[in-house]
């Protein structure tokens, strides 16, 4: 059986503004990374602005924009509220319109943001909407190396938390990692073999392996403490969790989708 | 006809194009009309195995067969409006992430009140924030846990010490590093607890949900490794326990504290069927599953919600403000 293609993994979005990624030249600008942030109803974290200021695409689904509007100035405390407001203006803002504030949604619809009232669409959940928003309209070349940030999709309600999960599973071809102020969590698909560089200075040292919605009969590791060999996990046995980053470079191969999550630095 | 067949609750039988589906009330006994010829197997039979059965799971007891469980969120209820002694008997285990908003509520009623580690810090400083019109010391001592558990590396020396000096139990265990704290306080829990039959045990776990995500999917993980009792993960949103398979399920919907947001989540693995009444949406026979169809923001439309499933369901149910 042939050996399964490598997908490499890397936090470099999370890396302060003062050492950021190099900009891309020549054949590299055709694999340069781009990001797409995506913003869901719950408090920004704290690294909001960091991401947003990478991004070149700025997706808010619906009451996710009262957010913004609320929590960027307060993340920004040494700036004019206004000032921020106009500089943080997200490109669209979709979804059933239910929780936006009205005086919000005219806001930015007066500073150009686009309105996309999806409301008819109740089979699919907010994020759902928003990645399929994003993935129609590439902000680079293509879709290839687009990664998807999602802020507010972990926490709150355990429904949405879940739904919001499920999303990673049914855009197993996207790029998209869910981001709180405790931890990141993306998908490891079982098409690829994984190579996931840790950025020390953001992330870790806890970690864990998590066989999200089907058992894995086997999962290899290695840089991790406790490394897995072969070893099969599921709900009601073995999870790896609160398991600890050794090297810079973590590997995992698995017979099942793994959600990959890791701790944040709590200066980040 | 399944003439020995009967039930309270409508369940979907067999595949879809010899399906005769009824709705009727659950209050009512009637009997299921299967459409089988008699070739094709009733699902409903003791003698036909609903399923064949995936390779991770046991082989599931027949549906007909299978027992009932019914849960109750009536530990909710303002003090007000709870009847004496009719919710059950409960602990309480506080992990370490801030207090919901009905700890106090909660701690009051319980048998028992379990810290784990750092959750002593939660405690400590959020009781008194929780209950702002009475003083700081009253508060303390009267919502004093009865253990703290874990390797007590998060509890601040200092809290330790005030609880210790009250009469708390500290129990020390920073030499097992291959269980998260919930799973030590369960077992604690249950190794305390008086009789064999733990099945009207119930747990009420604060802190459990949000925070770091291995955590929390550390703390789901530990009710499905402890199936048999109850525990039930609750946060300022939300709250969610297990369905196991091996039972037939009854939820009885406390309106006023609960809903109408819910879902049914196959954590730890797909669901072939499962059938619902009481929802907005309900499944009937459904596939569910992660890259699939799972059920989230669903809304509970009855105060009775039925589940059956080949397959351990996560039921969650939001909590009102």
């Amino acid at each position: 059986m042939p050996p399964l293609p490598t997908m490499t993994h890397s936090s470099s979005f999370l890396l302060p503004s003062s050492s950021p990624p190099a900009p891309p030249t020549g054949a590299d600008a055709e694999n340069a990374v781009s990001y797409a942030v995506v913003v869901l109803n719950q408090r920004l974290p704290r690294f909001a602005p960091l991401l947003w200021t990478r991004a070149r695409l700025r997706v808010c689904a619906d009451g996710g924009a009262n957010r913004v509007f609320d929590g960027m100035p307060d993340l920004l405390p040494g700036e004019d509220p206004d000032e921020v407001r106009v500089r943080y203006k997200p490109d669209a803002i979709e979804g059933d319109m239910d929780s936006v504030r009205p005086e919000v949604k005219e806001y930015y619809s007066s500073l150009g943001t686009q309105i996309i009232d999806d409301s008819p669409d109740q089979d699919t959940t907010d994020l759902n909407k928003c990645i399929s928003f994003i993935t129609r309209n590439p902000p680079g070349p293509d879709n290839s190396n687009l990664f998807i940030l999602v802020l507010g999709a972990l926490g709150g309600r355990f429904d949405h938390e879940m739904g919001n999960i499920n999303v990673l599973h049914r855009f197993s071809n996207t790029r998209i990692i869910l981001l709180s102020d405790d931890s990141s969590i993306f998908l490891l698909p079982k098409t690829h073999s994984h190579e996931i560089h840790i950025e020390r200075s953001v992330e870790g040292p806890h970690c864990g392996l998590i066989p999200m919605g089907a058992p894995s009969s086997s999962s290899t590791t290695t840089g991790l403490r406790w490394n897995l060999d072969n070893t099969s996990m599921n709900f009601g046995g073995l999870l790896s969790t609160s398991n600890i980053v050794e090297e810079e470079i973590v590997t995992v191969t698995s017979d099942s989708d793994l959600i990959w999550t890791i701790s944040l630095r709590k200066h980040t | 006809r399944c003439a020995s067949w009967t039930s309270e609750a409508p369940v979907a039988v067999g595949d879809a194009d010899q399906i005769q589906f009824l709705k009727h009330s659950t209050r009512t006994r009637a009997t299921i009309n299967c459409n089988f010829s008699e070739h094709a197997p009733c699902p409903m039979e003791p003698h036909h195995p609903r399923r064949a059965p995936t390779a991770a799971m046991d082989p599931p007891s027949p549906a007909g067969a299978r027992p009932a469980m019914s849960h109750s969120s009536a530990f909710l209820l303002p003090s007000s409006a709870t009847p004496a002694a009719s919710a059950d008997a409960y602990a309480v285990v506080v992990l370490n992430q801030r207090l919901p908003r009905f700890a106090p509520l909660l701690w009051d009623r319980a048998q028992v009140r379990v810290c784990a580690d750092g959750g002593a810090n939660r405690v400590f400083d959020g009781m008194p924030e929780l209950l702002p019109g009475h003083a700081r010391d009253d508060v303390r001592s009267r919502y004093k846990p009865d253990v703290i558990k874990g390797d007590m590396d998060s509890v601040r020396p200092e809290v330790k010490e005030y609880y210790s000096n009250l009469g708390t139990k500290i129990a020390d265990q920073s030499h097992d590093q291959d269980t998260t704290d919930l799973h030590k306080c369960v077992a604690f829990i249950t190794d305390n607890s008086p009789g064999s039959d733990k099945s009207n045990l119930c747990i009420l776990v604060l802190g459990a949900l949000g925070g770091r995500f291995d955590h929390e999917m550390g703390n789901i993980n530990v009710l499905h490794l402890f199936p048999n009792i109850k525990i039930v993960l609750l946060s300022d949103d939300c709250l969610i326990f297990l369905l196991p398979r091996t039972h037939t399920h009854s939820i009885h919907i406390e309106r006023s504290v609960e809903g109408p947001h819910c879902g049914l989540i196959p954590v730890g693995t797909p669901s072939t069927s499962t059938t619902t009444t009481g929802l907005r949406w309900n499944l009937d026979n459904t596939h569910m599953s992660f890259g699939g169809l799972i059920s989230t923001s669903n809304i509970v439309d009855e105060d009775q919600v039925m589940v059956t499933s080949d397959s351990d369901l996560i039921w969650t149910i939001s909590l009102r403000h």
